[in-house]
């Protein structure tokens, strides 16, 4: 049926017309950079106008993605029960063939530099890779061994099918510890010297309908280059507090690698970097006033990675105009900081989409479900206590500077302690002394304490897990950490015999 | 031009030593970088190729020692501009442009001396490579 030309008094459009337009090929398309220079040059109303379609786009490491594959039936057949390829220890979720690639999987011979992301990534390129299986053998699938080559072309299905994609937005993340660490927010360096972040800002299809009006089940979107659809809200999704993600599917045979690599982050594991845009059709002046928002109105935390919690830190509110520009301010400080998501390949799906739009290439889909806004992401019910260093930590022996070996090498044998802290008249650490060195001293005929000292001390939080204090220590060959405060105060000393007996009693 | 990283002990490093070669050699020699104090340090110097020789053999006859540092190198084709990079950067040499994509600028680059950059890279497209076919070993004791 012919829809009737819009009354230009309507206020209101539909997912139907705006197809109709784009059939016709006179569908107005902006992505959503183009979009908010229009609304902030025009108005809501003119861009109500003229504006049908506006397209989105974000590419970023996603961690939670995966592919499956349907690599058909052997002879005599086999029901997969361990599978790798290229050495990527797959998993088989279903029942004789069916494999998923978890993104996140590392190779058995190349851990952190090559894993699933990167597997996905061959064979969306056409090349061709090694599966090896094994199985304990059935009657009606005899095969306990296979090998064989095979490329995306010889796959049944190839899907990405990801179970949570496209953050509305993220953490900016810090370090504020003494030494570089590396984490999925890349590496970051010591005492606070760079940060990083992710996302596209007002780019980000989320961020262009935080409501879900348009997104829902069964919206049709650009995923790795080709096209997909939602299929529901993404694991952990939050709505309520912008933390909303979503759970995708698209055919990765027509994927292509501009919009999909593999990716790895040292230390920390492989994951995927994807290309995901999403057409926001333009139904009211709501999404207009929507689509119109600044990476100035977006904001996120920066985050002290350090603290190897659930709940870390916030340090301060940065917005994504400040996170584009180059550095963020974190109280007096001015701090680097680089995105590890990719601004200049979002800006190019949401003109690819527009493109595809603007051919008649790609038809908008209205939701057959829209998205929970009210869900909780909570943290996981533990019912084992963890341990910390609050839960080993003793009181510490410490002496001033200005003491002299000899009577802190008396403190060590009346305490029966092997450290001693050194710690200035507010108690904050200046250095480490240990029974070693001072016997050492006392051999050598030194008698003044600050020849001795060690100033560069590792140290450890009261709040920090156990584990990653215990890790430190044998990290760099030492057997005690004094716990300070953020004023550096000296609280007490953690030592590896006590860790030990803690962690090694299960 | 090829870099070569000199390396001063305690002992030789307040004597002109990088004059002296720039004098009696008579080539350029331009310094990229220099971290020096009483105890020693290190000197990143730029030589014209053709000289590389003579000056590696001048400056280990006055007891220094001489390293050709690898050279960074982005692959074009492998980096996703995704900007990784470019906050670890301590002389800004990869930069992000009007576009965002990012130029790495080889002039500034301090080379495999710093690496800041390298691990970095998720799409690992940075890679240090030996400065072509000179063969400089390590003169180290
Ligand atoms: S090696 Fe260092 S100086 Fe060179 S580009 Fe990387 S971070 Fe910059
Ligand atoms: S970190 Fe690697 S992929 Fe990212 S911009 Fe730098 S060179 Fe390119």
């Amino acid at each position: 049926m012919e829809e009737k030309a819009l009354n230009p008094q309507k206020n209101t459009r539909t997912v139907a017309e705006i197809n109709e337009k784009i059939r016709k090929g006179d569908a107005q398309v902006l992505t959503a950079e183009e979009m908010k220079r229009l609304v902030e040059s025009s108005g809501v109303e003119v861009a109500f106008k003229e504006v049908d379609v506006v397209t989105t786009g974000t590419f970023g490491a996603m961690c939670s993605s995966g592919a499956i594959i349907n690599v058909g039936h052997s002879d005599p057949p086999i029901k997969i029960d361990n599978a790798w390829i290229n050495n990527v220890p797959i998993c088989h979720p279903g029942a004789a063939v069916d494999l998923y690639i978890g993104a996140t999987a590392m190779s058995e011979t190349e851990p952190f530099e090559y894993g699933g992301g990167h597997l996905i990534e061959d064979l969306v390129n056409g090349e061709e890779v090694e599966l090896r299986a094994t199985a304990y053998g059935t009657d009606c699938y005899p095969r306990t061994q296979l090998k064989t080559n095979l490329t995306k072309d010889d796959l049944n299905q190839f899907y990405l099918l990801n179970f949570r994609n496209c953050y509305q937005h993220y953490n900016c993340a810090v370090n504020g510890r003494d030494e570089t660490i590396y984490t999925y927010m890349g590496k970051l360096l010591p005492r606070m010297k760079n940060a990083t972040y992710s996302g596209a800002g007002e780019l980000n299809p989320l961020m262009n309908d935080p409501d879900y009006e348009t997104i829902g089940i069964g919206t049709r979107i650009f995923l790795g280059g080709g096209q997909g659809y939602v299929i529901g809200e993404g694991t952990q999704h939050e709505a309520s507090s912008q933390n909303g993600t979503l759970m995708v599917r698209g055919d990765a045979k027509k994927m292509n690698t501009e919009f999909l690599r593999g990716a790895s982050f040292t230390r920390y594991g492989t994951t995927l970097y994807i290309g995901l845009g999403i057409p926001i059709p333009i139904l009211n002046e709501g999404l207009v006033k929507k689509t119109a928002i600044r990476d100035e109105e977006i904001f996120t935390n920066v985050v002290d990675y350090g603290v190897p919690r659930r709940d870390r830190p916030k340090l301060a509110k940065v917005s994504y105009k400040e996170l584009k520009s180059g550095s963020v301010t974190v109280g007096d400080r001015k701090i680097r900081v680089s995105s590890l998501s990719s601004l200049k390949t979002a800006r190019s799906v949401a003109s690819t989409l527009k493109a595809w739009i603007d051919e008649g290439e790609f038809f908008l889909s209205a939701p057959v479900e829209t998205l929970p806004l009210d869900t909780k992401f909570k943290g996981m019910k533990q019912t084992e206590a963890t341990a910390y260093v609050a839960n080993v930590m003793q009181a510490a022996v410490t002496c001033k500077e200005t003491e002299e070996v000899s009577a802190i090498a008396k403190r060590i044998v009346t305490k029966s302690v092997n450290h001693i802290m050194v710690v200035d008249d507010q108690g904050r650490l200046n250095g480490i002394v240990t029974s070693w060195d001072i016997t050492r001293a006392l051999a050598e005929g030194k008698t003044v304490l600050s020849d001795i000292v060690t100033r560069r001390v590792f140290t450890a939080k009261l709040d920090e897990p156990l584990e990653t204090a215990s890790k430190r220590m044998a990290q760099h060959h030492i057997s005690a950490l004094p716990v300070i405060d953020n004023e550096q105060k000296v609280l007490g000393i953690v030592t590896s015999e006590d860790v030990s007996k803690l962690l090694g009693r299960s | 031009m090829a870099r070569i990283l000199l390396k001063f002990s305690e002992h030789i490093v307040s004597k002109p030593i990088v004059s002296e070669v720039i004098l009696e050699l008579e080539v350029p020699i331009t310094i990229v970088t220099a971290q020096l104090n009483s105890k020693g340090g290190e000197v990143l110097a730029e030589v014209p190729e053709e000289t590389l020789d003579k000056v590696v053999e001048a400056f280990r006859k006055k007891g220094v020692e001489v390293r050709l540092p690898k050279l960074i190198e982005v692959d074009k084709e492998k980096c996703i501009n995704c900007g990784s990079c470019v906050a670890l950067c301590p002389v800004e040499a990869i930069t992000l442009i009007e576009d965002c994509s990012i130029v790495f600028n080889k002039e500034k680059c301090v080379g495999s001396t710093c690496s800041a950059c390298v691990d970095a890279c998720p799409a690992r497209a940075i890679k240090s490579v030996k400065q072509n076919n000179h063969e400089v070993h390590s003169n180290r004791p």
